[in-house]
């Protein structure tokens, strides 16, 4: 089965700094493969590897994506070849811009069997991709799945809901949002880094899959910023641990806990 | 925008469609529409979501076996492209999410998930949700229609049932899907064993723990403190510790109890944007450096292997005390 795994390269959401009026900045935020999105490269490449298949990676987004770091950064973790589409106007892409793009650069691809993607970006998490992508190639599309199995044109899958294991078996071509259970990513080897650098690497804008100026912004950002914080007393004791017990306890006292 | 200001609501779980019929009637507020429930079920839930608030029903039966919720996507965006409403809130759980994505998709919008809060501003509507694992709140103003909005359980309280609340109840036809899946086998799993969202005390065990075994030291403390035992994700979800229904953070339980006492917890805000609504908030780390202090009213720089004993024996001699 030839699979495409979509991975977001974005910037560490680990890395944002709150700025003292309460906005937030990415400034100094360093790029990177989203954390969620490991998994389902891992569950593409043993999914091709299952089934002598080759697997691709394909990413969207703004200049910085286009990172020679970044690039070798997917390819050495085991899948054959990557495609980027890289456009200013991806910088701020809502979901429906993402979708859009990335369903067209699969057909653009030629398709595949399986298209993966992981259960949400790391910075923004909405848990929309795969699932729009999937319904605008008009493939069948599901989500919280914990296990992929294939079987002679179908996949085997598990979705973990909320109260129950579902338990379904899929036609092909099938897009596929997959959960951190699906298996654990691999830590690159040596051999696997070094090799990352020769494999092939396509780069294409939107005007390059008909898409350039029909990006109208479905929503607007009105602001970020961080969280309103509720005051907290921040009452710090640092006594022996009997001493701070009984400190502890007494605090707990006076809130009527104790 | 459309000329029809209804505020729609779907979810396959009764409960959260009551909730969202709560959130959708202050929207109406504002629109001057109808809120509309889409009813999956048996037909006397079509008249339960009028008596919860819903001004409609929109019935579309009980789905037969092997039928999955989302093989209802056809027969509701032929609904919206007909009826044309402002807007759909649907319940966010891991099917609702799917509804969504794929509605979203048809209708070439995008979809406002988690949303904390509606407001508006004049005429423009504004959602919040929370982005960056929970450190930034972002504001979005919808520019196309219909709305789509994905609202998690918890979030609106639920009208009381009104059982003299009149509503008009609509059956509406399934359409086939175009592709359908299969479904193999439902592996319906045990009942949770607590819901955290209701516990009034919570005791929260972090990474600090060295093993599992330890919990126990955890189980004694809530025992004395009458809390819930609580945890951080990765004692849930890596570590298999305890059921993913026990651990609080982001994409787990939201808890609003009196008391907090993490044990352990480095606090990060993937974690504690799940607690931050405690009355009090109370930390054991060794680390004087742990985020967590910064999000406590009380905090005890210590191990927790001494601190935890001493503190159990301490609230046990004021409880002794207290009954004299």
């Amino acid at each position: 089965m030839d699979v495409i795994v979509c991975a977001k390269l974005a910037p560490d959401p680990e890395d944002i700094q709150v700025k003292s009026d309460g906005s937030i900045s990415l400034e100094n935020a360093e790029w990177v493969i989203g954390s969620f999105d490991l998994q389902a490269i891992e569950a593409a490449v043993r999914l091709a590897e299952a089934t002598a298949g080759k697997v691709t990676v394909l990413t969207a987004g703004p200049h910085q994506v286009n990172n020679s770091k970044l690039k070798k950064d997917l390819l050495s973790r085991g899948p054959h070849a990557l495609v980027m589409v890289v456009d200013e106007a991806l910088a701020s892409a809502d979901t429906a811009l993402t979708a859009a793009v990335l369903a067209g650069a699969i057909r653009k691809m030629g398709g595949a069997d399986v298209a993966l993607f992981g259960e949400g970006s790391a910075d923004l998490y909405f848990q929309q991709t795969g699932l729009q992508v999937g319904e605008r190639l008009g493939w069948p599309t599901l989500n919280a799945v914990s296990r992929i199995e294939p079987q002679e044109n179908s996949l085997l899958i598990e979705r973990n809901l909320e109260e129950e294991i579902e338990v379904l078996q899929v036609p092909l071509p099938a897009a596929i949002s997959v959960t951190v259970d699906i298996t654990t990513p691999r830590l690159p080897t040596m051999m696997e880094i070094l090799k990352a650098g020769q494999k092939p690497v396509t780069v294409w804008t939107l005007a390059d899959l008909g898409l350039e100026g029909q990006a109208a912004a479905k929503i607007a950002t009105l602001s970020v910023r961080a969280p309103q914080q509720v005051a907290r007393k921040r009452i710090l004791i640092e006594d022996a641990p009997e001493e701070a017990a009984q400190t502890l306890a007494a605090y707990l006292s006076k809130e009527g806990l104790v | 925008m459309a000329d029809n200001r209804d505020i729609w609501v779907f979810s396959e779980k009764t409960g959260l469609l009551g909730e969202l019929i709560a959130g959708a009637r202050g929207l109406a507020g504002h629109t001057g529409g109808s809120v509309v429930a889409l009813v999956l079920g048996p037909r006397e839930e079509a008249g339960e979501a009028v008596a919860r608030g819903a001004d409609k029903a929109l019935w579309l039966g009980q789905p037969a076996p092997g039928v999955l919720v989302e093989d209802y996507v056809p027969t509701l965006l032929g609904l919206i492209k007909h009826l044309q409403p402002y807007a759909l809130l649907i319940g966010a759980t891991k099917r609702g999410q799917a509804v969504a994505g794929r509605l979203a998709a048809r209708l070439d919008v995008t979809v406002l998930t988690d949303v904390l809060r509606f407001q508006f501003d004049g005429e423009a509507l504004q959602a919040e949700h929370l982005i960056f694992g929970g450190g930034a709140l972002r504001v979005d103003q919808p520019l196309a229609a219909p709305v789509l909005a994905t609202v998690a359980a918890g979030t609106f309280e639920p009208l009381a049932v009104d059982g003299s609340r009149q509503g008009d109840i609509t059956g509406c036809e399934f359409v086939a899907p175009e592709w359908r899946v299969t479904q193999l086998e439902r592996k319906i799993r045990p009942p949770v064993s607590v819901d955290l969202a209701a516990a009034r005390r919570v005791v929260c065990a972090g990474r600090g723990l060295a093993k599992r075994e330890h919990l126990a030291l955890i189980e004694e403390l809530a025992q004395v403190l009458g809390a819930e035992v609580a945890c951080s994700r990765p004692l849930a979800e890596g570590l298999d510790w305890l059921p993913r229904e026990r651990y609080i953070g982001i994409s787990g339980a939201h808890v609003k109890p009196e008391l907090y006492l993490g044990v352990g917890v480095s606090g990060q805000v993937q974690h504690t944007i799940g607690m931050s609504g405690s009355r009090v908030v109370v930390a054991i780390n060794k680390d004087a450096h742990a985020p967590i202090f910064a999000q406590a009213d009380y905090g005890v720089v210590g191990d927790l292997y001494a601190v935890v004993p001493a503190l159990i024996r301490a609230i046990r001699a004021r409880k002794d005390k207290g009954s004299l």
